[in-house]
């Protein structure tokens, strides 16, 4: 595992994503100033979010442009319109003649309908962000999505035999090819997420087989902490306080059963998500505890501080140099 | 209506719309609302996209499969029957396209462009734009008193609502138009084009490639043929989605993204004059009193029930229950302010109704009646008697 997480932090480019609410927002932010703090420049970017996730953690919305946030880290939101505006200006030197085409409403509407157009001029703006730092952390949308968009460059190359759109799709092939590319999923001990978890591993082989995935994050993890002796003494209590305990002396005795059961099958059900993530695929498991209520920033920094011990337990943490 | 409201809607509307961010428990919820629609006697299919395999397991469905299945459902009151429908969002673009298709070379022509290939199966909005045809066409077939549609999780509320008019656009009367004239026949680029059209054009030829546009040309050329099926179909859609017969119903977690998504449901039903119905809160842990002492109200039972086990036993256990206690009560104060805003969106005229979270996760019918319980609160039997929904230890 360390290894692997210090793989990912001395990479270039890093994708993070997972079913919708598994934490992916907190895990890339906290990837993110793991690699800062060991020395790298970083920018975390949201690919086209109408609502940045990043707004729960600072007091502002990011925009196309990155803004640094702390030390060797900075944000952005890429949207479609500046990315394509940007993405245009390559090929149309001139800004009046890249305004006269996108305020045609009829290109606007081929744009939309073009297979690709949008994840092309994505991959091109992430591709430009890495001439400026060291290592691009991509907060990725839910793995569905993130699935067509590594689907699309997969298939939507042959519609484009020449031209810059397919030099960019080749570009896009040759990056998440690379071995400083990765992609960490997240997930939660939950039976549905667990299975979109496999299946999303899976889909990925297939539309980016070159694509490293080393990792998944059990959010919410809950490590056995209760004895099976312990457990047995529970159910005998519950079953007693079931016969005889619903009155109003009992009900407080009732609640701590019940909170204990709570946790016997959170225990459970991470047990049986990381059998069936170790049997099922050949990713390599960090479990994140509950990171608890005092809000976002928080969880971050404990997501960090886990990260980072990850890290220093083997021994083998390198300091990510510059480039 | 209060909690109570989807009881209310299962009785009178005919479609009833989940929505939501993903991993609320959609899918669970639009199963358990069809179900119990069915009990009370009415046909029901559930429309859903993609549940946990257990899940169609338990519906008796197969993984993949497009076409409707008929659930059995031994208390269903008489007239209630319950089927479901997966959807297969490749399968129902060509069954769509086979159908508008005025004839086999059109149909060809269409399955086997490069680009109606890519489209149909990755277009962004695709699944939900094909969601809403198969509701259409369930829905005027008039084979069921309620639909329950379980919409695809978007991480983007204005998808869902947008994806049919998305996807309308693209076989705009203009933009085919505006691509099949330069394309047309043999004149393509022999023709010599001037204005904003010409430049344009050559730009995008230049950009994407010669080869490209004949071939998005092509593709144009056969779908124009469908075109007036498609429009007439969006309208129906449309007024389908506003018809006082429909409801929207928000399906959210206490927690940020869950309701920061609701929220922007809420607003978008309200700005665009949809039907909005009300809120189902799920996965609410509940957890009743203040931090306990476990030795005072456990001891002496627990020694008592201790017998063969290694001493310290219960001593150990009492101390993990107090931490567990401790724990789930933090979860719950953690959860309280969602749970206020959601309460302060729905004001004091729209209903919620709050579902805590399931002693197990649902993986067949049992779990499934577990969860109509909760959602319907006070509901009763075909037969009569009241039924309380089981405490959880949530």
């Amino acid at each position: 595992m360390s290894a692997h997480l210090s793989r990912l932090l001395g990479g270039r480019l890093l994708f993070v994503t997972g079913k919708g609410g598994t934490g992916k927002t907190t895990v890339a932010l906290a990837l993110a100033r793991a690699a800062a703090s060991q020395g790298r420049r970083v920018c975390l970017a949201e690919v086209d979010n109408h609502r940045p996730s990043l707004t729960e953690y600072y007091d502002f919305e990011p925009g196309f442009e990155p803004v640094p946030v702390g030390p060797g880290l900075a944000v952005t939101n890429i949207t479609w319109f500046e990315a394509l505006q940007e993405w245009l200006g390559r090929f149309v030197p001139v800004q009046r003649v890249v305004r006269l085409i996108l305020g045609n409403r009829m290109v606007r509407m081929f744009l939309d309908v073009t297979p690709g157009s949008r994840e092309v001029v994505i991959f091109a703006r992430l591709m430009q962000l890495l001439e400026r730092f060291d290592l691009v952390v991509v907060d990725m949308p839910a793995s569905g999505h993130a699935v067509s968009f590594f689907r699309v460059f997969d298939r939507a190359t042959t519609l484009f035999p020449a031209g810059p759109v397919r030099r960019t799709m080749d570009e896009a092939l040759a990056r998440i090819a690379h071995r400083d590319t990765h992609l960490v999923l997240c997930a939660l001990p939950e039976e549905m997420v667990i299975n979109e978890t496999i299946e999303t591993w899976a889909a990925l082989r297939e539309v980016a087989p070159a694509l490293s995935v080393p990792i998944v994050v059990l959010n919410r993890s809950m490590p056995p902490v209760m004895s099976p002796h312990e457990r047995a003494l529970l159910e005998r209590l519950a079953a007693q306080l079931g016969h005889g305990g619903s009155d109003a002396a009992g009900r407080p005795a009732l609640d701590l059963v019940r909170a204990g059961h709570w946790e016997a099958e959170r225990e459970a059900a991470t047990a049986v998500a990381q059998q069936r993530l170790a049997a099922e695929t050949e990713l390599s498991l960090l479990a994140a505890p509950l990171m608890g209520s005092s809000g976002a920033g928080t969880r971050v920094r404990r997501m960090e501080a886990l990260v980072l011990r990850s890290i220093a337990r083997a021994g083998v943490a390198r300091p990510g140099g510059r480039r | 209506m209060s909690s109570a409201f989807l009881g209310e809607l299962i009785r009178t509307h005919s479609v009833i719309v989940c929505v939501g961010s993903g991993g609320v428990g959609k899918t669970t919820t639009a199963a358990a609302v069809g179900l119990e629609a069915a009990r009370r006697g009415r046909r029901v299919l559930v429309l859903t996209i993609d549940p946990a395999r257990r899940l169609a397991n338990a519906l008796g469905l197969p993984a993949f499969g497009n076409e409707v299945r008929r659930i059995a459902l031994p208390d269903a009151a008489p007239g209630g029957e319950l089927y479901a429908c997966m959807l297969d969002t490749q399968a129902t673009f060509d069954d769509l396209v086979r159908r508008l298709a005025p004839d086999e070379a059109t149909r060809q022509a269409i399955f086997g462009n490069r680009i109606y290939r890519v489209v149909s199966d990755n277009f962004a909005g695709s699944q939900e734009y094909m969601a809403t045809e198969r509701l259409y066409d369930e829905h005027r077939s008039g084979a069921y008193d309620l639909i329950v549609l379980d919409t695809p999780p978007v991480k983007n509320a204005l998808d869902f609502i947008e994806a049919p008019g998305r996807l309308a656009r693209f076989v705009d009367r203009q933009i085919v138009r505006w691509f099949l004239t330069p394309y047309d026949e043999k004149r393509v680029f022999g023709r010599v084009l001037v204005g904003t059209s010409g430049v344009v054009f050559r730009l995008l030829g230049m950009i994407f490639g010669r080869e490209f546009l004949v071939e998005l040309s092509g593709f144009f050329q056969a779908f124009r043929e469908l075109m007036d099926g498609f429009h007439e179909r969006h309208a129906a859609v449309t007024r389908l989605f506003a018809h006082p017969d429909t409801a929207f119903v928000v399906v959210a977690a206490p927690s940020e993204p869950s309701v920061d998504v609701a929220s922007f449901f809420h607003d978008e039903l309200r700005a665009r004059r949809l039907p909005f119905a009300g809120f189902v809160l799920n996965q609410v842990h509940r957890c009743h009193g203040e931090a306990l002492a476990a030795a005072p109200l456990l001891l002496e039972p627990a020694t008592a029930l201790a017998g063969d086990l290694p001493p310290h036993t219960a001593a150990s256990l009492l101390a993990r229950l107090e931490a567990a206690h401790g724990r789930l009560r933090s979860v719950v104060l953690e959860e309280r302010p969602f749970l206020e805003r959601v309460a302060s969106m729905a004001g004091p005229t729209q209903p919620v109704v709050e579902v805590p979270l399931l002693d197990s996760p649902i993986r067949d019918m049992g779990g499934l009646r577990e969860l109509a319980l909760r959602l319907f609160p006070g509901s009763s039997s075909p037969h009569g008697e009241r039924r309380e929904p089981p405490e959880g230890l949530s």
